[in-house]
């Protein structure tokens, strides 16, 4: 299968839900659309902000996404011990002690340790030997601005969505890195 | 307001809070969430005042101090204008980034009145997130 590009699933996805028409209201199909892609999914979120994680966590939870809080980077890095559970991550950006920068480049060392020593023991775990861990990380910064974008990108962050998030903002955005993912497996 | 029901009573009251400017549309945002009940609302706003106060005294001490480490004193100013800006306290926010200004300029005269600001915009909207609450657990 040919590496997807997200420009192009992004562009898929507004053709889909027509984003761009600003639709204000929520379109009963579309929530339920959404709905079934984040059901049952688990999904971290990170900040250090207790008012930011619990409106966060509401969002993701309104569409059946199963979540869990980090309110630190340390935090997130010990729930995100390979194996883990989880589908999707969202990370602050600007938090004291690790920044979500520096928890993304650590999240990403350690997922690049256990790939490199999957491929050198193929025969190990056979049924998940074309899997690779890469966990979509999603960056909540209040400044969307390029410098703060290719931080983004630079650390290994998959994307991002700016604060305060609305919930159809928040959604779209998990939807589409699941989307590719399901796209992957297939 | 009689012939209303508790939940119509409940959205009258904040869209009189948007309609007034203390609070911007990001809080319509957590009405739509409150709608699966659970009392979220009453939590979230419960957060936002146990945190802010928390902030805004850390704050008073910290621009109290002869040698002001306005460092510290903007990493505050970041959180509470973080959770502000969630919650949708447009006015708090605002005065969260004059209050910015004055500490990356080292000014502790500007600090000290940006601090006076923070906390009347934010017992301003305190005293109507209470009936506010009160409100909302009667839905």
């Amino acid at each position: 299968m040919k590496p997807l590009r997200a420009s192009t699933v992004a562009a898929c996805f507004q053709e889909l839900l027509g984003i761009g028409k600003q639709q204000k209201k929520e379109i009963p199909n579309e929530s339920a659309f959404l709905r079934g892609l984040l059901i049952g999914k688990n999904i971290l979120v990170v900040d250090d902000n207790k008012v930011n994680l619990r409106i966060a966590a509401a969002a993701l939870k309104k569409y059946g996404a199963k979540v869990e809080c980090a309110d630190s980077g340390k935090e997130a890095l010990s729930l995100l011990q390979l194996p883990h559970k989880f589908d999707a991550c969202f990370m602050d950006v600007q938090m004291p002690e690790m920044d979500g920068f520096e928890a993304t480049r650590q999240i990403r060392l350690m997922e690049n340790k256990a790939n490199a020593s999957m491929a050198a023991n193929p025969n190990a775990s056979a049924a998940v030997s074309t899997y690779e861990w890469h966990l979509p990380i999603l960056a909540m910064t209040a400044d969307v601005i390029q410098a703060t974008y290719e931080e983004c990108m630079k650390c290994g962050m998959d994307g991002y969505v700016s604060k305060p998030f609305d919930e159809e903002m928040l959604y779209k955005a998990v939807a589409k890195f699941l989307v590719s993912k399901r796209i992957h497996e297939t | 307001m009689a012939s209303m029901n508790p939940k119509e009573r409940r959205d009258a009251f904040a869209d009189s809070m948007i309609a007034e400017g203390l609070l911007d549309q990001q809080f319509n945002q957590l009405l739509m969430l409150e709608e699966d009940g659970g009392g979220f609302l009453v939590e979230v706003i419960k957060l936002f005042c146990d945190d802010s106060e928390r902030m805004i005294s850390e704050l008073s001490s910290l621009i109290d101090q002869p040698v002001v480490d306005f460092q510290k004193v903007g990493s505050f100013v970041h959180q509470l204008k973080g959770s502000s800006s969630s919650i949708g306290a447009h006015n708090i926010m605002v005065a969260c980034m004059h209050f910015r200004q004055f500490c990356e300029q080292n000014d502790k005269q500007g600090c000290f009145r940006a601090l006076n600001a923070v906390k009347n915009e934010y017992y301003r909207l305190q005293a109507k997130f209470n009936i506010l609450v009160q409100l909302s657990r009667e839905c």
